[in-house]
């Protein structure tokens, strides 16, 4: 399902050249539950994003289900990310003055805002958000915020789930919701890709692979 | 649900919203303020530059120029329909065209200079000029109103026909302190001289800038076509003034539009580029969950027309009662006649939400094109 060739990125800066990836060769077969684990720093979060159509590599090809993704332009790259990736963020990222339906519905394209108005419901009901849905982030809890977040990601039912340390910011007891709620969609057969420094979805894992100054290794 | 965004995205941050609205809105307002106030500029200074007098004179072809200028009006006459001649032309450059008699008389005993006066003819409409004077009345020179210890009111005798005094004109430091002006037929009556006038005077409303060639030369040639049998002489001193005047005038006014223009440019795209800067992440995110480039670009140019509507509706109510407000105290002869310009809204209307959308297009333009993680990251 996906596959890196020789992926390189470096970021240029004042104080000069990072390189993040390093002539990464990777490849992931659809259904797989891949945990990628390392330091800070070691290039996880850049490998996710430039799998998940969102930062073009220095180098290199990625293909997923066989589209080369960087050869498409940008609103066809667009409209590939928004039909096949999910992406789930450290950090939540939250549109903040929209409620919680608002927010989950947001993924599901603007213009056909009614007709996936009944899935939101259901989902938002299977995570436990359904007496949140008019309130805004701020009105949240972290974990709540990360479940509405997941909720964004998995609606329109991708076929590659990207989570970028999903559980990083969460306590314990809200980290294992947002695992079980991913593991749920890993069952249905959904692809994840999980960045992590911790061990907490070693027990998910179908694969572990570890990074370190951005090169692979399993 | 684009507009819904828009509107909770507003409300979310009311700061720059309120920012970037009076940022218009005082543009806006500004510039009506502005325009309605150089209307009332232009028409004072046309009234005031039209107050140095008239400044052209049709007098009879034959007239002896150096006997001209030494009494002051032409020895020969014309007949007075030649004043009604342009009314047939509309598009001619003489305004305020008004037929006089001028002759000199022995009156107790003093020389003086009798000038009789029609009512004004203007082609083009425009209101009076010169003084209207109603049969039996007269304007008195201020040298002869002193002398004789004339006042306002007073009935005097000039050839055998009594006239009141309808003002005494203050001192003008010229042959008018020793004129007396009358209605023209009246004069004509007194002075034996039934349908004859010795000079049209008129404005020059032909403002050319100084490369655009010599006014008289075109003035003389449109007289050509309207009295072959007349010829036009021309006070350059207070032709030259107006016409430098109103350039001038037009020229400040020229270089504030676009400094102001420019200034206002800069003031919303920072605005649009500080709101852009803070949205930049929110922009990342949308692109993120695979929405495209012009549904994001339609979100800020969305709320850009929005705000630009508004302000334009504040903007031209706040301008035009400034205009009306403290317009009437800079422009005192003209107050009155200071209004709100309608058509200025309308001006308004299409003009602010397009430069607001403008202004915030570069921002979301470049925001929108970055790749979705450098944005997040941003």
């Amino acid at each position: 399902m996906i596959n890196l060739e020789n992926v390189t990125k470096i970021f240029k800066s004042p104080r000069g050249k990072v390189e993040a990836l390093k002539n990464i060769n990777f490849h992931a077969k659809g259904g797989e539950f891949i945990v990628i684990k390392g330091p800070s720093g070691a290039g996880k979060t850049t490998l996710l994003l430039t799998i998940g159509c969102m930062l073009k590599p220095t180098s290199g090809v990625i293909t997923i289900d066989g589209d080369n993704i960087y050869s498409l332009k940008q609103n066809e790259r667009t409209r590939f990310r928004a039909s096949h990736i999910g992406f789930v963020f450290q950090l939540f990222y939250l549109i903040p003055y929209i409620n919680v339906f608002e927010n989950i519905i947001l993924s599901a394209g603007l213009s056909i805002y009614n007709k996936k108005r009944d899935k939101v419901l259901d989902l938002a009901n299977n995570l436990g958000l359904m007496n949140r849905l008019t309130h805004t982030p701020s009105e949240l809890s972290a974990g709540e915020c990360q479940r509405v977040a997941l909720a964004r990601a998995i609606i329109h039912l991708p076929k590659l789930l990207l989570a970028d340390e999903p559980t990083g910011n969460l306590d314990i007891e809200n980290s294992l919701e947002v695992l079980k709620i991913i593991k749920h969609y890993h069952q249905q057969g959904g692809t994840v890709l999980f960045v992590t420094h911790t061990d907490i979805a070693d027990s998910c894992a179908s694969r572990i692979l570890q990074m370190e100054n951005g090169k692979i290794s399993e | 649900m684009i507009f819904h965004f828009i509107i909770k995205e507003i409300k979310f941050r009311k700061l720059n919203f309120i920012l970037a609205l009076s940022a218009i809105s005082f543009a806006v307002a500004f510039f009506v303020f502005f325009f309605t106030s150089n209307e009332a500029s232009k028409r004072e200074t046309i009234r005031l530059t039209r107050d140095m007098g008239f400044n052209l004179r049709i007098i009879p072809k034959e007239t002896d120029m150096n006997k001209f200028w030494t009494t002051g009006y032409s020895e020969f006459t014309m007949p007075e329909d030649y004043a009604n001649r342009f009314m047939q032309f509309k598009d001619f450059s003489y305004a305020h065209i008004t037929a006089t008699l001028h002759k000199e008389i022995l009156w107790n005993n003093k020389e003086i200079i009798l000038t009789g006066m029609a009512p004004e003819i203007d082609p083009a409409g425009r209101s009076e000029m010169a003084f209207h004077i109603e049969p039996g009345q007269v304007y008195i020179g201020y040298d002869l109103a002193k002398e004789f210890q004339l006042h306002r009111a007073e009935m005097i005798d000039i050839l055998g026909r009594k006239f009141t005094i309808l003002r005494v004109l203050s001192e003008s430091g010229s042959t008018d302190d020793i004129r007396i002006y009358g209605p023209l037929a009246e004069f004509q009556e007194i002075l034996n001289m039934k349908g004859q006038i010795n000079e049209i005077m008129a404005l020059n409303c032909l403002c050319l800038s100084p490369d655009e060639g010599d006014p008289l030369i075109m003035l003389r040639e449109q007289l050509n076509q309207i009295l072959p049998d007349a010829k036009v002489v021309m006070n350059t001193t207070i032709a030259n003034a107006r016409e430098k005047q109103r350039f001038m005038l037009e020229e400040y006014f020229a270089v504030i539009s676009v400094c102001l223009v420019i200034l206002i440019a800069i003031w919303i795209g920072a605005l649009a580029m500080i709101n852009t800067k803070e949205r930049e992440q929110e922009i990342g995110i949308l692109k993120a969950i695979g929405h495209r480039y012009g549904k994001i670009l339609g979100i800020f140019l969305g709320k850009a027309l929005i705000i630009g509507f508004i302000s334009a509706i504040i903007g031209y109510l706040l301008g035009s009662l400034l205009a009306l407000k403290f317009g009437g105290a800079i422009f005192k002869i003209t107050a009155s006649s200071i209004k709100p310009i309608y058509s200025l809204f309308i001006w308004s209307i299409i003009v602010a939400p397009l430069f607001s959308s403008l202004s915030s297009f570069i921002p979301a333009i470049i925001a929108a094109t970055k790749d979705p993680a450098i944005s997040i990251k941003n």
